[in-house]
């Protein structure tokens, strides 16, 4: 593990006051709307309240766009010439990715910290458990955009594209049951959705499986989901991957 | 003590091709041998497109060649890279924009077990009163002594430099070369790509023309000098006469090169008197002018049959072989 390396790309994270907004002062005032402010938030959900279920929503929201930004940087500067000046040096690929690992899960969780932190007080309730295991599922499901970011930033190959790839995020997240609790229709389509699965995994150690519509969803459909949007983002992220280097 | 024995480099019938868009497969690299000693400065000099590029990469390990072997200091690219006997100026992309030059450099710094210590890097290429600026807030040649300070990180045996001064104004180009020349003295390999004849000639010992993946001529610069300075002579011909005429001199053997600008005919030569002479009796030419051939022009003259390009102006047929023919031997 590099760490000087780690330390500078910790600053430029910090120094990206437009990226940090996005990631994580948008999510945060969007869960002091929807969260916060209705007249449920105090209505009982499975392991805690309506509050805590729109904070953990929001909190894998901007873990999301975190991962999908630093996904989708990685793969840009690589692809434009940074690549080449880090193989003129003797680290290899896996040290280069580890570095971005860490830097992924770092930006991750300064969103879900901060909302849970707003969350707590602010009135979000919940057993401890549903606090520790909601957290840690956002930011483990944040990895699957990771790949998603990689993919988009090695399709297109600038710095729009990540604009883009964060911004699509968003509409992921109406169609993934996000934003606003979707039923019919919508929800079975928003079921086969990216953003679905790992939001509905992070809320599941709060709601077990309780829909908004009152209706239990058994855990294999978000997981199923998970493991399916990990396989075709990895896929299309490899292949991208792969044909920038070998048009170099 | 390797260093003794194994070249700096070391290509053996070096190819790469790569996919076309649609047709046929493209050679950048068509079957180079070369082999620099340690201790040369050598310049790889040629038009754009002669894969002078795709050559360097493949002797850093950054593409694997198609066929052949590149070799530095005896071992494959990747080798010499990791234990720092190697490393490179690339052409300009390639730095984060985001963070500062001394943060960039002690980010190149972290990936060596062992390394020349950033101050001293910083100093040698000139970067002391902008260590703390922004790479995106730096001039292209600022950058550029910025890639250099990195590739003296490891303190390297074999310098690679490719089109170090692309995009460069003259001052700036005139700056990277005088700390260039600061830090020859080491005794350090360097290899550099440029498409300039006047940097080749002023920094290099020897000079490698490579054309369309080729090395057509490969020797000291004195020799390279010798070998492309020549005479222009032109002279006014009337229309009739104009088309045997050039075909006449393309078959004369001291002529390089042929071309029509207006009404004239413009000869570059190696015996400007014999074609002079021509040109005044049995072609008809008056109005007759000598002059002789900038380095630049001569280059021009030697890279373009093999080019393609047709930046002489000469049309496709044997009249353009002279030249490399003189040139190879």
């Amino acid at each position: 593990m590099n760490a000087t390396y780690t330390l500078v790309e910790i600053k430029r994270v910090l120094r990206d006051p437009v990226g940090l907004f996005f990631t994580a002062v948008l999510p945060a005032f969007l869960y002091l709307i929807f969260g916060s402010t209705i007249d449920a938030r105090d209505q009982t959900i499975g392991n805690g309240n309506v509050a805590m279920y729109v904070m953990i929503s929001m909190a894998a929201y901007g873990a999301v766009t975190a991962t999908t930004g630093t996904g989708g940087q990685a793969a840009t500067e690589r692809m434009q010439g940074w690549g080449r000046q880090l193989g003129l040096t003797p680290m290899r690929d896996t040290q280069y990715v580890a570095v971005k690992a860490v830097i992924a899960l770092l930006v991750a969780a300064i969103p879900i910290l901060l909302i849970y932190a707003l969350g707590a007080w602010t009135g979000a309730t919940g057993t401890s458990g549903a606090w520790l295991y909601s957290g840690l599922l956002c930011l483990a499901g944040s990895v699957v955009f990771a790949l998603y970011g990689i993919f988009i930033g090695s399709a297109f190959r600038s710095e729009s594209a990540i604009g883009v790839a964060s911004g699509s995020v968003v509409i992921f997240a109406f169609l993934g049951n996000v934003f606003v609790p979707l039923s019919g229709v919508l929800l079975t389509v928003g079921r086969f959705t990216p953003l679905y699965g790992v939001a509905s995994l992070a809320r599941y150690p709060l709601t077990e499986g309780h829909l908004a519509d009152g209706s239990l969803e058994s855990l294999w459909v978000p997981v199923a989901n998970v493991v399916g949007w990990t396989i075709i983002f990895g896929m299309l992220a490899t292949w991208f991957v792969k044909r920038g280097r070998d048009r170099q | 003590m390797d260093i003794d024995l194994a070249p700096a480099i070391d290509l053996r019938d070096l190819v790469k091709t790569f996919r076309g868009t649609r047709e046929e497969p493209v050679r950048a690299v068509d079957g180079i041998d070369l082999t620099v000693r340690p201790g040369e400065i050598v310049a790889f000099l040629g038009p754009n497109g002669a894969g002078k590029t795709t050559t360097l990469d493949m002797v850093l390990g950054l593409t694997e060649p198609t066929s052949g072997t590149a070799r530095v200091f005896g071992r494959p690219p990747r080798e010499a890279i990791r234990a720092g006997r190697v490393s490179a100026v690339l052409q300009t992309g390639g730095l984060l924009r985001d963070i500062t030059v001394r943060e960039t450099v002690r980010l190149i710094a972290s990936t060596y077990a062992a390394h020349t210590p950033v101050e001293e890097v910083i100093d040698r290429a000139g970067l002391g009163s902008l260590a703390d600026r922004r790479v995106s807030k730096c001039s292209g040649g600022e950058q550029q002594r910025l890639r250099f300070a990195l590739a003296l990180l490891p303190d390297p045996d074999l310098l690679v430099l490719d089109e170090p001064t692309a995009g460069m104004d003259v001052t700036a180009r005139h700056d990277f070369w005088a700390t260039m020349h600061d830090d020859a003295d080491s005794g350090r390999t360097v290899v550099f790509a440029t498409h300039y004849l006047e940097e080749a000639d002023a920094f290099a010992d020897r000079i490698v023309l490579v054309a369309k993946g080729r090395v057509i001529a490969d020797g000291t610069t004195a020799e390279i000098r010798g070998r492309a300075a020549g005479r222009q002579v032109s002279a006014r011909v009337d229309d009739g006469a104009l088309a045997p005429a050039i075909s006449r001199l393309r078959t004369t053997a001291s002529v390089i090169d042929v071309t029509e600008r207006g009404d004239r005919v413009v000869v570059t030569t190696s015996d400007s008197d014999a074609v002079a002479l021509l040109l005044l009796t049995d072609l008809g030419g008056r109005d007759l002018e000598v002059s002789t051939v900038s380095l630049d022009q001569a280059f021009m003259a030697l890279t373009a049959d093999t080019d393609g390009t047709g930046r002489s102006g000469i049309p496709d047929d044997n009249g353009k072989h002279h030249g490399a023919e003189e040139l190879t031997r």
